[in-house]
């Protein structure tokens, strides 16, 4: 009887200590991000006295400064319009391509299926001075087509890989059926392929739209100009205009850049997770 | 990839767009890299062609070099905690019954985080002025002789620098690894635990070898990502001080956009896609290895 009950408290124990564990865990990494919200609730002065207790009269005076000085709606107008574009382009020309790549005739398809996912392996930093001094000639320095072209062509590499890993379990007798009902190529991919590659589309723009969001090192080598900046660049910004650091505005500032990013994350969970995961096994 | 439509118009349509764009923002920047490394430049005035001088002052530059050990110091502490600390928790959620989607979602959250916010918040984390969480957390402990301000003490900076990238991605390679934990086909553990095998046992010799080739390829993408990091040691110190935590990237930065020295800084751009292709090669040779 006795052995029993020692063996029950031990599986009790070990519960206990397995919950702690994983808690512990989740507050190394959500903590950080939750003080950030709440110490942008905080005025600057209670944030440096007590920066970790919770707001004792949550005021949102942080937010309505980022908000009045006004900068903050061109960086995330400047994000709206680089990512946006950069989507646009990668759904549109990733998806085209895989069509190509997967169910056309070509003796060339393999060798240019390699060719396009031999870029996973490209660190971006090799495009930095190369497109640094074709901007700089072209003068389309702070521009977001500077920023847009390398994104796009950063992200073809995966994209395609997963637009081709999907349309070969297009069955290829669907598509001959539709060809002797008298379907065009194009009318094919529009009318057959786009419609079915639906989660395709979603996992992909999910995961760029963050990531390009996101962005710091192309932003900060071809912008440097305030009406072109992004809503990132913005934040490492706003520190050196207050002289000593405002961190009680800086954190406001963050909040309101990593909210369209979390809006997609949680909106789309299982998408987000599914194409970072790919991007970084599919090496 | 066998394909079905033979006309050769259409494929040209659906193909050329992606392939001028994929030339043009990665191919043709790799091969101007390569041939502004062997020049002299500073931006204005005729390029000057110097032959191999960029690569002889690169591998007689004692900064580059601090950079490289530096870098590597980098890698190990990145790729340690990404790796052992996400396989562990894959490996302990494995084991849970109930929230694990919400665990999962919440451990996820860092790596949807733009890397300056995430730089702005270690910096306020390691800061003495006012006093940050980790000289808080630390004299709570009772360690408050370790306080102090952990980026600009030259010992503690490359560690300081990172951490943060560390902790960034360890979600993420939890969620991979535990994907791949739960595909395993449990009809193979249960025979191993019906054996007599202990759920111990049964995690190292039979499951952790079955995820094997996962872990490579994570093990692959952390390296070479960790080889080229950038955005958090550039955005926390740049650097500094002196060159106490600087990587190759930021050197390879502050060489073509402070200096100047646009044919410099490509030569250490060459230099580290060759670093990061020797570590791919020097992984899928150690996998093979493995295999037999």
């Amino acid at each position: 009887m006795r052995d029993n009950e020692v063996y029950k408290k031990l599986a009790i124990l070990k519960k206990v200590v397995f919950a702690i564990v994983i808690i512990l865990f989740l507050l190394i990494q959500v903590y950080p991000v939750f003080w950030v919200f709440m110490a942008s609730l905080k005025p600057t002065v209670e944030l440096s006295a007590s920066p970790f207790s919770l707001p004792s009269a949550p005021t949102f005076e942080n937010f309505i400064k980022v908000i009045k000085e006004g900068k903050i709606w061109g960086y995330m107008i400047n994000s709206v319009k680089v990512t946006g574009g950069s989507l646009i382009l990668i759904m549109a020309l990733s998806s085209m391509a895989g069509y190509a790549l997967s169910k056309f005739v070509s003796r060339f398809n393999n060798a240019l299926y390699s060719f396009f996912t031999f870029g996973i392996m490209i660190p971006v930093q090799i495009t930095l001075i190369p497109l640094f001094i074709f901007y700089s000639r072209m003068d389309i320095l702070n521009t977001s087509f500077s920023l847009i072209l390398p994104q796009v062509g950063f992200a073809l590499p995966l994209s395609i890989m997963m637009f081709v890993s999907f349309f070969t379990f297009v069955p290829n007798e669907l598509i001959e059926a539709a060809t002797i009902d008298g379907c065009t190529p194009y009318g094919i991919f529009v009318k057959i392929i786009l419609p079915l590659a639906k989660n395709t589309f979603v996992t992909i723009a999910s995961m760029y739209s963050i990531l390009i969001w996101n962005d710091f090192i192309f932003a900060n080598t071809f912008i440097s100009k305030d009406s072109a900046k992004t809503v990132a660049m913005g934040l490492k910004d706003y520190v050196g205009a207050f002289g000593n650091v405002d961190w009680g505005l800086t954190f406001a500032a963050i909040t309101i850049s990593i909210l369209p990013p979390m809006i997609v994350y949680f909106a789309l969970n299982k998408h987000v997770t599914a194409g970072m995961s790919a991007g970084a096994v599919k090496g | 990839m066998k394909g079905i439509i033979k006309n050769k118009v259409a494929y040209l349509v659906f193909l050329l767009p992606a392939l001028l764009f994929y030339l043009f923002a990665v191919f043709y920047p790799i091969i101007d890299s390569i041939r502004l490394s062997f020049v002299s430049w500073g931006g204005i005035g005729p390029q000057k062609y110097v032959g191999f001088d960029n690569y002889i002052r690169l591998f007689s530059d004692s900064v580059m070099w601090e950079s490289f050990f530096n870098n590597l110091v980098y890698v190990v502490i990145v790729v340690s905690m990404q790796l052992l600390i996400g396989l562990l928790f894959a490996v302990l959620l494995t084991y849970m019954q109930k929230n694990v989607t919400i665990v999962k979602t919440l451990y996820y959250i860092p790596c949807i985080i733009t890397t300056v916010a995430v730089g702005q918040m270690f910096r306020s984390m390691y800061a003495t002025q006012p006093m940050g969480l980790f000289n808080i957390v630390l004299s709570a402990l009772g360690l408050g002789d370790l306080v102090r301000s952990w980026l600009a003490d030259v010992d503690t900076v490359l560690v300081a620098v990172s951490l943060p990238e560390g902790w960034r991605f360890t979600g993420m390679y939890m969620v991979i690894y535990y994907a791949a934990l739960i595909s395993i086909d449990t009809e193979v553990s249960e025979a191993a635990i019906i054996d007599g095998a202990s759920k111990w046992k049964t995690l190292w010799k039979i499951k952790l070898p079955m995820i094997k080739p996962v872990i490579l390829l994570t093990l692959t993408m952390c390296i070479t990502g960790a080889l080229r990091g950038f955005d958090i040691p550039y955005l926390l110190t740049n650097g500094g001080p002196g060159n106490a935590s600087e990587l190759m990237s930021t050197y390879m930065y502050k060489q073509a956009f402070s200096s100047l020295q646009f044919g410099y800084g490509s030569a250490i751009a060459v230099f580290i896609i060759v670093e990061s292709i020797i570590a791919v090669i020097i992984l899928r040779l150690v996998g093979r290895r493995g295999e037999k």
